[in-house]
C-alpha cells in the first residue's frame, strides 16, 4: 500500500514511517498541511495517516476538504487529542478510524490493514485462494496446511492482488503501491518481487497480461 | 441584640421605628407647646377674674361702711339688702373653677367666694402669680383701701385639661402608627421585589449555569452588583475555559513526545537483534507508558475538576459508551466485556467527554482488578444508570470507603495510577450524578460493583 503520513513530530513520524515500511508498505512523511495537498495532487494513495493538529492548521477541516472534494482515500487520525467529543468530531468530519497517541506500533498496522480490508470490500481477514490459507490480519499463509515466509515487500506485493481479486495491476501501480517518491526503485524489482511469490506460492498465483500487467490467479 | 438578618425587616424595622419616635416626638412637642399656650391663656382668665372682682369687691366693702355708717343712722329700709360675697359670687356663677378671697390691709378675710376654702390662700406678699402644690392663684391689690384679691384655680383642673389635650392627640397615633408600620412595610416589600427576584435568580440556578444575570428592571442600588456579578461570572467562565483548554493543550503537548519515545523504543525493539537491548527498550516502553498514563489520569483529574461537567442540550450517551468498549476490545479485552444498553436513547446533559472519561477508568478498574479472564459486565439501563460489575473477591467495607481517595490503591498492584476512582467521584460529584459502590454484588457472594446514576437533564435543567 501507499500511505500518507502527515505528522508534524519528528521522533514520531520517522517511528511510524519505518514502521509502515516494515511492514511493506511505501510512506510519504510530510509535516504540514500544504505539503500534503501537493503530495495528494501527484499521487495516489492507499491511505492518510493525519495528525490533526499541524503547524498550518487543524486536521478536521482539512479532512473535512478532502471529502467535499470527492476523496475517497481511507484516513485514519492520529493524534493526541482524546477527548469523546474530538474522536466524534474526526469521525463525522469523514476518518474511518481514530487512534490516541500515545499507540503501539503494532497496533497501528493493525488498524491500517483493519481499514484497508474493509475498503478493498472484504472487512474478513481469512482469505482462501486454492490451495492457500491466509490471514491477512495476521500476516500469515500456509499453503497445504504448511507456513509459507514471506518478506515485508512480498506481502505487500501479494496484498495488493488478495484485495483486488481479478484486477488488471500495472507494473507502475504496483510500483507506486510499493515505492514511495523518495525511494530508488529498480527498473525489474516488480519482476523480482513476482517471480519470487511464484517461486513461494505457486506458478499459477499470479498471472501476466503480456505487456499490461499482472493480476491474481487461481492456482 | 442582633441586627435582623433580612434586609426588609431591617428597613422596615428601622424606618417603623423611626417613624414612631418622631411622631411620639412630634405629639410631646405639639402637647407641650398647647400646654403652655394654655396655661398663659388660664393665666390670663384668673388675672382677668381678680381684676373684675376686685372692684366689685372695694365697691362692695364701701357700700358696706356707709351700711355700718347708715346702721348708725339707724335706717331700718337699709338692713335688708342682701349679703355682699353672695351678690359678687352671683356675678361670677361662670367662675365656676375660681375660688378666691379679698382681705383687707390687716389679712382679715373680708369677702370670699362660696366654695374657697382658707387654707389654699396663702397670705398676700405682693401682685402677681403664686403657685402652691394645689393651686394657681393670683394676687393683685386696690391701691387705697389696703384691699388685697387672692384668685385661686385649682391645679388639678390644668392637669385634667392637659390630660384631655394629651388624649385627644395621643388617640389618633394609637391608629396611626401600626397602619404606618403596615404601610412602611407594604412599601419596603414593594420596593424590594427586584432582590427577591435576584436572590430567586441566584437561588435556581445550578452550579453548572454560568450564565449572565439578567439587569432588567433593577434598581440604580443593585445595578453595580449585577453588574460586578456578571463580570465574576465572565471571568469564572473564561477562566474555567482557559482551564479546559490548558488541560487539553497540556495533554496534547505531553501526549506527542511520549507517543513519539514510546514508538522509537518499539521500532528499537523490532530491529535490534540483540537481545538484551531489546529487553532495554521494552524497559523503556513500560516506563514511558506508565508515565503516560500517569500524566493522562492528571489530565483528566484536572479537567473533571475544572471544565464545566453539563451542557445545555442532552445527548444520548450511547455511543459514548460504545466507543469506549470498543477501544477496550480493540487492545484485546473484547472477550472480558459484556455490554449491555437499552435500543432507545438514554439522555443525560452530564458532558460527554466527562461520561467518556468516567466510563474508561470504571472500566479500566474493573479490567485491572477484576479476575483474569473473568467478565465484566457494564450494563446502561434505560433510565440512565451505568453500572460495572467484576468478579473478584468481596472489598472489605473500610477499603470500599478509601478507594475513591487519590492514590489509594485496593490492591497493591504497581501498574493502577491510584486516580481513576478519584476521577470518577470527582465527575459524578461536580457533575451531579450519583455514585454507590457494592462488594460483594447484590445477590452473589463475592465480585465489585459501581453504580453511577447520570443526571437527568429533565432534573438537573431547573
Amino acid at each position: 500500500m501507499r500511505v500518507l503520513l502527515i505528522e508534524d513530530d519528528t521522533v514520531l513520524g520517522a517511528a511510524v514511517r519505518d514502521q509502515i515500511k516494515a511492514d511493506g508498505h511505501s510512506v510519504d512523511w510530510v509535516a504540514r498541511l500544504d505539503d500534503a495537498r501537493d503530495t495528494l495532487s501527484a499521487g495516489v494513495f492507499d491511505l492518510i495517516l493525519l495528525d490533526l493538529m499541524l503547524p498550518d492548521g487543524r486536521g478536521v477541516p482539512f479532512l473535512k476538504n478532502l471529502r467535499t472534494s470527492g476523496a475517497v482515500t481511507p484516513v485514519i487520525i492520529l493524534t493526541a487529542l482524546d477527548q469523546i467529543s474530538d474522536r466524534i468530531d474526526g469521525l463525522n468530519a469523514g476518518a474511518d478510524d481514530y487512534i490516541v497517541k500515545p499507540f503501539d506500533l503494532d497496533e497501528l498496522s493493525a488498524r491500517i490493514g483493519s481499514v484497508a480490508r474493509r475498503y478493498s470490500g472484504n472487512p474478513n481477514p481469512i482469505v482462501t485462494i486454492g490451495p492457500l490459507d491466509i490471514d491477512l490480519a495476521a500476516r500469515s499463509i500456509h499453503r497445504d496446511g504448511k507456513a509459507v515466509a514471506l518478506t515485508a515487500r512480498e506481502w505487500a506485493l501479494f496484498e495488493a492482488f488478495v484485495q483486488r481479486p481479478g484486477q488488471l495491476l500495472s507494473k507502475a501501480q504496483l510500483e507506486e503501491r510499493l515505492y514511495s517518491f523518495d525511494d530508488t526503485v529498480d527498473s525489474n524489482a516488480i519482476e523480482v518481487h513476482v517471480s519470487r511469490l511464484r517461486k513461494k506460492l505457486g506458478r499459477d498465483i499470479i498471472e501476466t497480461e503480456r505487456g499490461l500487467g499482472y493480476r491474481l490467479g487461481h492456482p | 441584640m442582633n441586627a435582623p438578618r433580612s434586609l426588609q425587616l431591617r428597613l422596615a424595622l428601622a424606618l417603623g421605628l423611626a417613624v414612631t419616635v418622631l411622631w411620639l416626638a412630634a405629639a410631646s412637642f405639639t402637647a407641650e407647646k398647647l400646654r403652655h399656650e394654655m396655661d398663659g391663656l388660664f393665666d390670663a382668665a384668673l388675672e382677668d377674674a381678680a381684676q373684675r372682682i376686685l372692684p366689685l369687691a372695694v365697691h362692695s366693702t364701701r357700700e358696706h361702711r356707709r351700711d355700718e355708717e347708715f346702721r348708725e343712722d339707724k335706717r331700718p329700709e337699709r338692713r335688708g339688702g342682701p349679703a355682699r360675697a353672695e351678690r359678687i359670687a352671683r356675678l361670677h356663677k361662670d367662675d365656676r373653677f375660681f375660688t378666691w378671697v379679698v382681705r383687707d390691709r390687716k389679712g382679715e378675710t373680708v369677702l370670699r367666694s362660696a366654695n374657697a376654702e382658707k387654707e389654699a390662700f396663702p397670705p398676700f406678699t405682693g401682685e402677681g402669680f403664686r403657685q402652691t402644690a394645689t393651686h394657681r392663684l393670683y394676687y393683685d391689690a386696690a391701691g387705697r383701701d389696703g384691699l388685697t384679691i387672692a384668685v385661686a384655680e385649682p391645679l388639678s383642673h390644668r392637669t385634667s385639661m392637659a390630660r384631655e389635650m394629651l388624649l385627644s392627640l395621643g388617640l389618633p397615633l394609637l391608629i396611626v402608627i401600626p397602619l404606618s408600620l403596615a404601610a412602611i412595610f407594604f412599601a419596603v416589600r414593594t420596593s424590594l421585589r427586584p432582590v427577591r427576584r435576584l436572590r430567586a435568580d441566584l437561588s435556581q440556578r445550578g452550579a453548572r449555569n454560568l450564565a449572565a444575570l439578567s439587569d432588567q428592571g433593577l434598581p440604580s442600588e443593585l445595578e453595580p452588583i449585577v453588574q460586578g456579578m456578571n463580570q465574576l461570572l465572565d471571568r469564572l467562565r473564561a477562566a474555567f475555559e482557559a482551564e479546559r483548554s490548558f488541560a487539553a493543550n497540556a495533554a496534547h503537548e505531553l501526549r506527542t513526545p511520549v507517543a513519539g519515545a514510546i514508538a522509537q523504543a518499539q521500532r528499537l525493539r523490532a530491529e535490534t537483534k540483540d537481545a538484551s537491548a531489546a529487553e532495554r527498550a521494552k524497559e523503556i516502553e513500560t516506563t514511558l507508558k506508565r508515565l503516560n498514563l500517569l500524566s493522562e489520569k492528571l489530565m483528566q483529574l484536572a479537567r473533571a475538576e475544572g471544565a464545566r461537567l453539563r451542557t445545555d442540550t442532552p445527548a444520548d450517551m450511547r455511543p459514548i459508551l460504545k466507543l469506549i468498549v470498543d477501544d477496550f476490545a480493540r487492545i484485546g479485552a473484547a472477550p472480558r466485556l459484556h455490554l449491555e444498553m437499552p435500543d432507545e436513547p438514554v439522555l443525560s446533559d452530564l458532558e460527554r467527554d466527562a461520561f467518556g472519561i468516567l466510563c474508561r477508568n470504571l472500566i479500566e478498574n474493573a479490567l485491572k482488578h477484576g479476575r483474569t479472564g473473568e467478565a465484566v459486565d457494564i450494563t446502561l439501563s434505560p433510565t440512565g444508570v451505568l453500572t460495572v460489575a467484576n468478579a473478584c473477591p468481596p472489598v472489605a467495607d473500610e477499603d470500599l470507603a478509601r478507594l475513591t481517595t487519590r492514590f489509594a490503591r485496593a490492591t497493591d498492584k504497581k501498574d493502577g495510577s491510584g486516580l481513576g476512582l478519584a476521577i470518577v467521584r470527582t465527575i459524578a460529584e461536580r457533575g451531579g450524578g450519583e455514585l454507590a459502590f457494592a462488594s460483594p454484588i447484590p445477590g452473589r457472594d463475592e465480585g465489585f460493583e459501581v453504580r453511577f446514576t447520570l443526571p437527568r437533564s429533565d432534573a438537573g435543567s431547573e
